[in-house]
């Protein structure tokens, strides 16, 4: 029996379905992070008083100086600017949106740390970092960072 | 069964084990009597003794006791829920205690987490009318049937029209939707336990009729929330469950391809490396110590030898299902005949062999009636003799 690299005969694709179960827990914070944003549609971070920074999404302890930042809490705008951002040209149905939509970094006002989320309302084309953006808030609750539905231009 | 700001005695004492926190009661052995009165009460002896617990229904005698709680039902409840005021109860002596009192105060809490009132699906489909709320279903005329199975269960419609809310113990024929589930579901997806869009996807809400009616009538009604949950809620925290569906895609390439082949027709192939000899399972295109292309192939096994035996005790879920698996199971490390000493290869073994196998072993494999050519034509390996 030999077969030649050419040969393609053998040659075919599977497909499939994995299911993977998830159990998240968005923590403590996370869940004060997600449950300001659905009842009350702000967007709360953390402060470390001692690196004068403001984190978001908010995290238990300071990644410089490891204090703890629990009870640090600091409400911010909910307007901020793009510092990065990606087009994403590919559909799944894991992502949130069809594609092509703006995938950014955007750092609100008061914060230090950007997050990621999603800028509607202008074209891929025309998407600039230091570009102002506003937060949407989603209507119906996912209890994720999707209620904060996304961004749109100011 | 007589119930108390809606629980019976017999709940307090079923859950006993359920709520039983055996680490904190590691120094204690006591035994503690309850003569419960009223219609619903009974007796009962709980021995907590170095981190165990017995509960036994005394049947009408409690003798041997560290301490007696003597109680109505109403106040034994009633305290236990914290609904009634325990000091109160000792002074105006609704509960008497005979023996040590101590024991009950100081090692009650430590042994047993809070009793929470059992909610009940048929209590939650029973306020639908107290929870309506009208506004929201201006033109809404629809009606929602419900089969739930199991315990608390039952079959109600709820007719939505003219913005008023009626129930009926009965499952109407022409229902808008009807959403059929255990009791115990609807419960969780009521108590925001599970989440509707899970409980849909993975199979445990069944629906009938218009689906979209199903998904906004809950916006018609007010959250149903247990008489007394409101007081002692606490920090809202937030966890999700959700099984995402992976869509994979593999491409065989030529080699891997020529094994699928083979497992379709009950062989075995393995790919020969025309320098040092030696052949691989499953086959790959280059032999990784001699960096040279095997074009040639050789049909090895199907009998094999085991080498290797991992024993899973994890209920791990099956990525290709999202289902846990049953366990024990085991991965069988083998090799094929014909094939070179170190080039094992591993498969499950049946699960009735867990208990005889051995290295050294031979086996052989059990093949599915139906061959795609994927990895499922082979179910198993199990012991050949």
């Amino acid at each position: 029996m030999q077969i030649s690299y050419e040969d393609r005969k053998d040659c075919k694709v599977m497909t499939g379905k994995m299911a993977l179960p998830n159990h998240y827990f968005a923590g403590r914070l996370g869940s004060k992070f997600i449950i300001a944003l659905r009842d009350e549609n702000k967007i709360l971070g953390v402060k470390c008083e001692k690196c004068d920074k403001v984190f978001v999404p908010p995290r238990e302890y300071c990644e410089r100086c490891m204090s703890k930042l629990d009870e640090c809490w600091v409400e911010l705008s909910n307007e901020g600017v793009i510092t990065n951002y990606t087009v994403v040209n590919y559909n799944d149905k894991h992502l949130p949106r069809r594609a092509p939509y703006i995938l950014a970094l955007i750092k609100v006002d008061g914060a230090d740390t950007p997050f990621p989320h999603i800028v509607e309302g202008i074209d891929a084309e025309d998407v600039k970092t230091g570009m102002k953006v506003k937060a949407v808030f989603a209507e119906e609750t996912t209890n994720t960072i999707r209620d904060l539905d996304h961004f749109e231009p100011v | 069964m007589a119930e108390y700001f809606g629980t019976a005695v017999e709940d307090i004492f079923n859950t006993m084990e359920e709520r039983f926190l055996s680490e904190g009661t590691l120094d204690v052995d006591v035994t503690i009597g309850y003569n419960i009165s009223g219609e619903g009460g009974g007796n009962w002896k709980v021995t907590i003794k170095e981190g165990t617990l017995k509960v036994e229904d005394a049947d009408g005698e409690v003798t041997d006791c560290t301490a007696v709680l003597n109680a109505n039902a109403e106040t034994f409840v009633g305290v236990t829920l914290g609904k009634l005021d325990a000091g109160e109860a000792f002074s105006s002596g609704n509960i008497k205690v005979d023996g040590d009192l101590t024991v009950l105060v100081a090692i009650l809490p430590k042994a047993f987490k809070p009793f929470k009132p059992v909610i009940k699906a048929s209590a939650i489909v029973e306020s639908v009318e107290e929870r309506f709320l009208p506004e929201k279903a201006e033109g809404v005329d629809i009606k929602i049937g419900y089969d739930l199975s199991g315990d608390g269960g039952g079959q109600w419609t709820v007719v939505v029209k003219d913005q008023t809310c009626t129930l009926k113990e009965v499952l109407d024929d022409d229902c808008t939707v009807i959403m059929r589930m255990e009791a115990q579901v609807f419960v969780d997806l009521n108590q925001g336990k599970l989440d509707g869009g899970t409980a849909f996807s993975s199979g445990q809400v069944k629906v009938d009729g218009d689906i979209g009616v199903a998904g906004q009538s809950a916006s018609l009604f007010e959250k149903y929330v247990a008489e007394g949950a409101a007081e002692e809620e606490g920090e809202e925290l937030i966890s999700l469950k959700c099984v995402p569906s992976i869509n994979q895609r593999y491409a065989t390439g030529p080699t891997m391809g020529k094994w699928f082949d083979g497992l379709k027709e009950k062989k075995f192939f393995a790919s020969k490396c025309p320098q040092c000899g030696r052949t691989l399972v499953p086959p790959r295109e280059i032999c990784a110590q001699c960096r040279v292309r095997c074009n040639e192939f050789v049909e090895v096994g199907p009998d094999a030898t085991v080498t290797l035996i991992d024993v899973v005790y994890y209920a791990s879920p099956d990525p290709l299902t999202g289902k846990i698996r049953e366990t024990p199971y085991t991965a069988l490390f083998m090799v094929l005949d014909g094939v070179s000493r170190d080039e094992s290869f591993a498969h499950d073994l049946n699960p009735k062999d867990i208990d005889r196998i051995k290295p050294g072993m031979k086996v052989r494999p059990v093949w599915a009636e139906k061959r795609m050519g994927t990895y499922r034509d082979l179910l198993y390996f199990e012991i050949a003799d």
